[in-house]
């Protein structure tokens, strides 16, 4: 679908049509999957697909047709997505499930690139305990004995390098 | 609740919405503001200004808090689009309040230099007029967060930063015309702090009033 389609539709949702507007979530709903899955644990995609499908609901006042629907529809993806990050964050690390380990696909490649490129912007301490808890899915005692580091001190570079991470993501989209 | 499912719900019922303008929320603004400065002028509450006029740190505060206002209100409204990020012009405005600062040292450097620190801060004074700019600066603060809550901004802080800055300095530009005190380092102290507390409070509170 093409940006003047997606448009074309969100002005026509915007005066009730309400068949334009199924349209309209159901390629938005498949944008954001594919969006979330390079970005997020698959467990936590569908949840973050039906939240921004919520919002743009409740904020479709606020879309202008004078403007591009992908981009607003973007900022509001990225603004959740970065919510989920701070989320992820302020969780305790013990509750995470394993599911945040990277899936093992073609699309992977790409994403794990994309994530080492952040990951090497962080301490060298961060990165690495980042990556043996939340991509590896090793427990904090296996990864404090692999980095040498203490189990507190894990705990404490995962929590600051996610916090890290999400700036990073967001200094990012403010630059683009 | 399946994608499929929500959407169907979604699309149920829809009814038309009335689009955000930019014009509409700018002029809210504006009617807010003139009416507080309406009622300010009729309550007599200006009336220091005949003799104030002539002093050249009138206009400057004057100047200096409209721009800063003006600025900051057009900065987070402008916000409330979630395309638009405030980062980059958030850092200008810093700069031209360090600017209007050192303007108002260099066109008003010290009348009362010669009185020791405590006189010239004038502390009794100096809280009262503190008390007063955030009290003033109150209904620009209702009128953004009301329009901040309808829009969807994607950096809430930095939105709410700016919006308590904007209500802030149009307190303070209010608050101008009934302010007898001329000494830079009287203004340049007690016209931040009662700034600064209506921005710092605006910044904690805003960001999980207006939570989309």
């Amino acid at each position: 679908m093409t940006e003047s389609e997606w448009r074309a539709l969100m002005v026509a949702a915007q005066s009730g049509k309400g068949e334009a507007y199924r349209r309209l979530l159901t390629e938005v709903s498949l944008w954001l999957h594919r969006y979330y899955v390079r970005r997020l644990p698959a467990g936590m995609v569908d949840d973050a697909v039906q939240e921004v499908l919520l919002a743009v609901h409740e904020k479709r006042h606020t879309f202008d047709p004078a403007q591009e629907f992908g981009p607003w529809l973007g900022a509001i993806a990225r603004y959740k997505w970065i919510d989920r990050l701070r989320a992820m964050k302020a969780a305790p690390t013990e509750e995470l499930s394993d599911s945040l380990a990277i899936r093992d696909h073609g699309d992977a490649v790409q994403d794990a690139r994309s994530l080492e490129m952040l990951l090497a912007r962080l301490k060298p301490a961060q990165a690495e305990v980042i990556r043996l808890v939340k991509l590896q899915g090793m427990s904090l005692e296996e990864a404090a004995a692999r980095s040498g580091q203490s189990v507190a001190l894990v705990k404490v570079n995962i929590h600051r390098g996610i916090g890290r991470l999400a700036a990073l993501v967001r200094d990012q989209a403010d630059d683009a | 609740m399946t994608h499929d499912a929500l959407i169907d719900r979604l699309s149920e019922g829809l009814k038309p919405v009335r689009r955000r303008r930019l014009s509409v929320d700018l002029l809210i603004v504006a009617v807010i503001c003139a009416v507080e400065l309406g009622l300010f002028f009729g309550m007599g509450a200006a009336r220091p200004m005949p003799m104030l006029m002539p002093q050249p740190s009138f206009w400057w505060r004057l100047g200096s808090l409209g721009l800063i206002a003006a600025i900051s209100a057009a900065l987070t409204i402008l916000s409330f689009n979630p395309v638009y990020s405030p980062r980059r012009a958030s850092r200008w405005l810093l700069a031209i309040g360090a600017i209007c600062l050192a303007v108002g040292f260099l066109i008003n450097a010290g009348p009362d230099a010669d009185k020791n620190l405590i006189a010239r801060l004038d502390w009794p004074a100096g809280l009262q007029c503190a008390k007063k700019m955030i009290l003033l600066s109150i209904p620009a603060v209702i009128g953004l967060a009301v329009l901040m809550r309808r829009g969807a901004p994607t950096d809430g802080r930095r939105t709410a930063w700016l919006a308590g800055l904007a209500a802030a300095s149009w307190g303070a530009f209010v608050f101008v015309f009934a302010c007898p005190f001329n000494d830079p380092l009287y203004i340049a102290v007690w016209y931040s702090v009662g700034c600064g507390i209506v921005t710092a409070v605006s910044r904690l509170i805003l960001p999980r009033l207006t939570r989309w």
